[in-house]
């Protein structure tokens, strides 16, 4: 029994829970495989070869790292793949394979190695590197078209004002990135929260928020389809689950969570109602993770002892009803965020007023382009008729808006300028006015609402493009998305941005045949 | 009904090891050793010398002033030394060495039945005083003390702690499915001295013989508390806050938020002594560990040496142990030889085939604040906050921001932690040393 020169020395306890670092790391990463195998399944191989590369350059990255600086082996501890696999989950599945791989790159030697390693990056590495990688190439990021031709992802879509398909957006079959399956994110989701991996606090107050603010600022109320929409779409759930609740980018009191998670939803939903980008959840995200150290320096929670309720207990009174012992921080929160209600919708209805007579005046000006001749409008009443409905058939979702008759300084005719609206835009409503000859002739067409991809549909506003229909005659027009055309009534599509050119000869074809068949046909 | 409290976890309770081995008396032939601190408070002051003949239940050390507890002999035979000796905490301590005669002879008068009926309250304090009884769940506050509060008619609650939380302990298990009586005699000696308070017995539902035991026993007196086997329910402040509902902070005492709780072992000790002139000289004892060949249960005599009760047992297993603990894995200490002796509070030896420590110390990993640390701590605090505190010595904020001192070391945030960062370890030194910084300051401000 001579054991003494063997028996360990050390301070309690003396036994550890099972789980480790790894385990954890590698348990996430294993909730994350549905919405892998679901994003493969739709999108094919080239999917998983963006996922293989990401998660490959993270844990090589990590790896040379550690032996380049001669630091204990972090790469094994899983967090890397975890890291890898998320940016992936977040590309789209046309994403070349360099952009991953350099994601992957930055999101571990920048934000995680360089500031110290695991548990000392300040934002989510893998969103930080989404963020890197949609400054450095935000043509191919936000390439979602399919087989060649463009498409919107449904968020975009519902920023245009258009029907999506939820069900496919549930399922994850819609146009999106590569984990956009909502049903697969939510099982890993829900597997991690029922684990007590991540905390309830944040992902359902994210959601909370987003929601919340949605319904009341969203313009459309709490209309279940809407929110289910936006609720599905542009990475809310990915966020809200796996995103938001990155342990080392989120507070540590359950009240600072419910905070953070908030201010995520609010900002996303924010920036999804009143801000272009359509990737916007990812920034909210970002931007939420630098209050971080705020929070948890100044939202603590207090010991049990030392809570209100406690206090009173110890002094042999009864604690008060649940109702009056909401925490003060809560109610302060719930009054500023009513007063920031109200202020955002009263700025929104007091500038209501000026956009609509500056979107007037900018519509003059644009008939008063497409009909240069003219001294004075007059509108055509037949076109009322028309007004809020979808014009015609075969022009996709068209909308007449007004019509008018522009007269010379003689008094004669001078032509009709014919304001219409696209709502196929990629991003939202085009709207343009068409400039008809008497004899029928298209004289020009003048855009009143452009605001596509910049460098894609935006070039739909240039001369190149618009030209085009200068002083043709037409009955209608047609697309070529190849371009090369030479005949009066083909159009070439601007390169890559075939979505937008439609959405404009859509547009000029529902205003000649108003022309036609309206005007000409003797209603007017 | 659940009976629980907010955070703790759920350690593997490993009592299989040794939870059906019946009590039994182990009577040492070796020298027995008596530190003459033992317990919160003052040492007590040898009453004897070298050389002198000494009895089964005989004073050794008095205690020194009223926080601090007598030390009795639970051997007869002589004296050999008053001197220095290696304790469990692995400090050199003067103790009172007994040279075993191994006749056990007790003094006149042990355990002749008493008319408790007919003592007063300050008597029966008396008696316990006399016994040099002390918190047998770990800390060693002396009983008299904490039975003695400002006002006794303040007191609501007297609980009898059986929980027994700490892994491979099942000592008080046992004890409370044989001497079931003897603990509700002595919980019914204790509401003597309250007059406005109502007993309970807490117990963690892994224990259902002992729960059935306690409740026969108890009858309508008492109620029986079935606790969520959850660790640290038998932690004082969660105790409390399972069966009285109010937490309080480590600066006040049970007693001022009206509540009394003791061990199911002190009780015991009470009943013995009030009821039967005996002393505290013994107290049960859990062997247990994979590193030991016959994991068992005892009534073991203080100052009898660990490495008696080991053999006792069979001896050691296998290829020995690579750590020993006096009490268990969650709370206990390591002990660095089995030549230590048991004390009053020492409740278990653990001999454990491998160190756990050893094992998270190769795998620890920076922190991930994962938040589970949070999550379990019973107290409610932030020991992923506290850790970032305590490692930039930023002790203004550790102490008044996060409560800091509010840490009872129970252990529970170190268990979980999947980075393996000593947590509890970090807090103990922190607290250590705002103490010395804050005794520095005091001393520099009397000057």
């Amino acid at each position: 029994m001579n054991t003494e020169n063997v028996l360990n020395l050390s301070s309690g306890p003396h036994v550890r829970d099972r789980w480790s670092t790894r385990f954890i790391m590698h348990v996430v990463a294993l909730s994350l495989l549905p919405a892998s195998v679901v994003g493969v399944a739709v999108y094919g191989l080239k999917a998983l070869w963006i996922i293989l590369v990401s998660i490959g350059t993270a844990v090589a990255t990590e790896f040379a790292f550690d032996k380049l600086c001669h630091r204990p082996d972090t790469w094994k501890d899983g967090s890397a793949i975890v890291t890898g696999l998320m940016l992936a989950l977040t590309l789209s599945p046309n994403t070349p394979l360099y952009e991953p791989f350099l994601g992957s790159l930055f999101a571990i030697l920048v934000v995680k190695c360089c500031f110290g390693g695991l548990g000392k990056n300040f934002v989510n590495p893998a969103l930080a590197a989404r963020c890197f990688l949609l400054i450095s190439f935000s043509n191919t990021m936000t390439d979602f078209s399919v087989d060649g031709v463009s498409a919107a992802t449904p968020v975009a879509e519902l920023a245009a004002g258009r029907v999506v398909n939820i069900t496919q957006m549930f399922l994850g079959t819609a146009n999106g990135v590569i984990g956009s399956s909502i049903l697969a994110l939510l099982i890993g989701g829900l597997i991690l929260w029922s684990l007590d991996i991540i905390h309830g606090q944040i992902c359902f107050s994210v959601l909370g928020g987003f929601t919340l603010f949605m319904g009341l600022f969203g313009g459309q109320g709490f209309d279940p389809y809407f929110l289910a929409a936006h609720l599905c779409g542009g990475g809310v759930v990915l966020g809200a689950f796996f995103m938001a609740t990155d342990y080392v980018t989120s507070p540590v009191s359950r009240l600072g969570q419910t905070v953070y998670g908030v201010m995520i939803g609010v900002l996303g939903a924010m920036f999804r109602i009143f801000g272009g980008a359509a990737d916007s959840f990812s920034y909210s995200i970002i931007i939420a993770n630098l209050f971080v150290p705020l929070i948890d320096t100044y939202i603590i929670s207090k010991p049990y002892a030392f809570r209100k309720k406690a206090i009173q207990r110890q002094n042999g009174v009864t604690p008060a009803p649940l109702l009056q012992r909401i925490p003060k921080p809560v109610v302060t929160l719930a009054v500023i965020a009513l007063i920031s209600g109200l202020a955002l919708s009263g700025v929104f209805s007091m500038t209501k007023d000026t956009i609509d007579q500056q979107k007037l005046e900018a519509a003059w000006a644009a008939y008063q382009e497409v009909v240069p001749t003219a001294e004075g409008f007059e509108a055509v009443p037949a076109a009322e008729d028309f007004k809020g409905e979808v014009y015609g058939s075969g022009f996709g979702r068209v909308y007449i808006n007004e019509v008018v008759a522009g007269t010379d300084a003689n008094g004669d005719l001078a032509g009709y300028a014919i304001a219409v609206t696209s709502a196929e835009g990629y991003d939202g409503n085009v709207g343009l006015s068409v400039g008809v000859s008497p004899d029928g002739t298209v004289n020009a067409i003048s855009f009143t609402e452009l605001h596509e991809t910049p460098g894609k549909g935006m070039l739909c506003g240039e001369p190149e493009f618009m030209d085009q229909f200068h002083d043709r005659h037409a009955d209608a027009f047609k697309l070529l998305p190849q371009g090369g055309g030479t005949a009066e009534n083909e159009i070439d599509s601007v390169s890559g941005a075939t979505v937008t050119s439609r959405a404009v000869v859509n547009a000029v074809n529902a205003a000649l045949d108003f022309y036609h068949n309206v005007i000409e046909g003797g209603a007017a | 009904m659940n009976h629980t409290f907010r955070g703790g976890v759920h350690p593997n309770d490993q009592k299989a090891f040794s939870r059906e081995a019946p009590l039994r008396r182990f009577d040492p032939t070796g020298e027995m050793v008596f530190p003459v601190a033992q317990h919160i408070g003052k040492p007590a002051k040898p009453v004897v010398a070298k050389g002198d003949q000494v009895l089964v239940g005989q004073m050794l050390a008095q205690g020194d002033g009223f926080v601090s507890a007598n030390i009795i002999s639970s051997c007869s035979g002589k004296v050999k030394a008053i001197e220095k000796r290696r304790i469990i905490s692995g400090a050199m301590a003067e103790c009172v060495v007994i040279e075993n005669d191994g006749l056990f002879t007790p003094v006149e008068g042990m355990g002749e039945a008493q008319d408790v009926d007919a003592l007063s309250a300050d008597e029966i304090l008396a008696k316990i005083q006399q016994a040099g009884i002390v918190g047998l769940g770990g800390a060693g506050f002396p009983t008299h003390v904490k039975l003695k509060p400002r006002d006794p008619a303040a007191i609501r609650y007297v609980i009898a702690n059986g929980a027994e939380c700490e892994p491979f302990l099942t000592c008080n298990d046992q004890l409370m499915r044989t001497e079931a009586a003897a603990i509700v005699a002595g919980l019914r000696i204790m509401l003597r001295l309250f007059p406005n308070a109502k007993g309970y017995i807490g117990i963690e539902d892994n224990k259902p013989e002992a729960i059935g035991a306690m409740r026969a026993a108890a009858g309508d007196e008492f109620e029986v508390l079935a606790l969520h086997t959850k660790y640290p329910q038998g932690g004082e402040h969660n105790l409390i806050q399972t069966v009285a509902g109010v937490d309080y902070p480590v600066a006040k005492l049970p007693a001022d938020v009206g509540c009394v709780v003791s061990n199911v072992g002190t009780i015991y000790a009470i009943e013995r002594a009030v009821a039967h002139n005996e002393p505290l000289f013994s107290h049960v004892l859990t062997v247990s560990g994979d590193a030991v060949e016959n994991p068992g249960n005892f009534i073991v005599r203080d100052g009898t040496c660990f490495r008696e009760l080991v053999e006792a047992c069979g001896g050691v297993k296998g290829d020995g142990p690579r750590k020993v603990l006096s009490g268990g894995p969650m709370m206990g200490f390591a002990v660095g030889t089995l030549d230590v002796h048991v004390q009053k509070t020492t409740n278990g030896i653990t001999m454990l085939s491998a160190d756990e420590v050893e094992q998270a110390q190769a795998a620890m990993t920076a922190c991930l604040h994962c938040g589970r640390c949070t999550t379990v701590c019973p107290a409610g605090l932030l020991p992923q906050l506290m850790a970032e505190a305590a490692e930039i010595k930023d002790y203004e904020r550790y102490e008044k921001k996060l409560y800091g001192l509010e840490c009872v070391a129970c252990g529970s945030c170190t268990y979980i932690c999947p980075a393996k960062r000593p947590l509890t370890q970090t807090f103990k030194q922190t607290k250590a040393e705002i103490m010395a910084i804050k005794r520095a300051a005091q001393a520099g401000g009397a000057k």
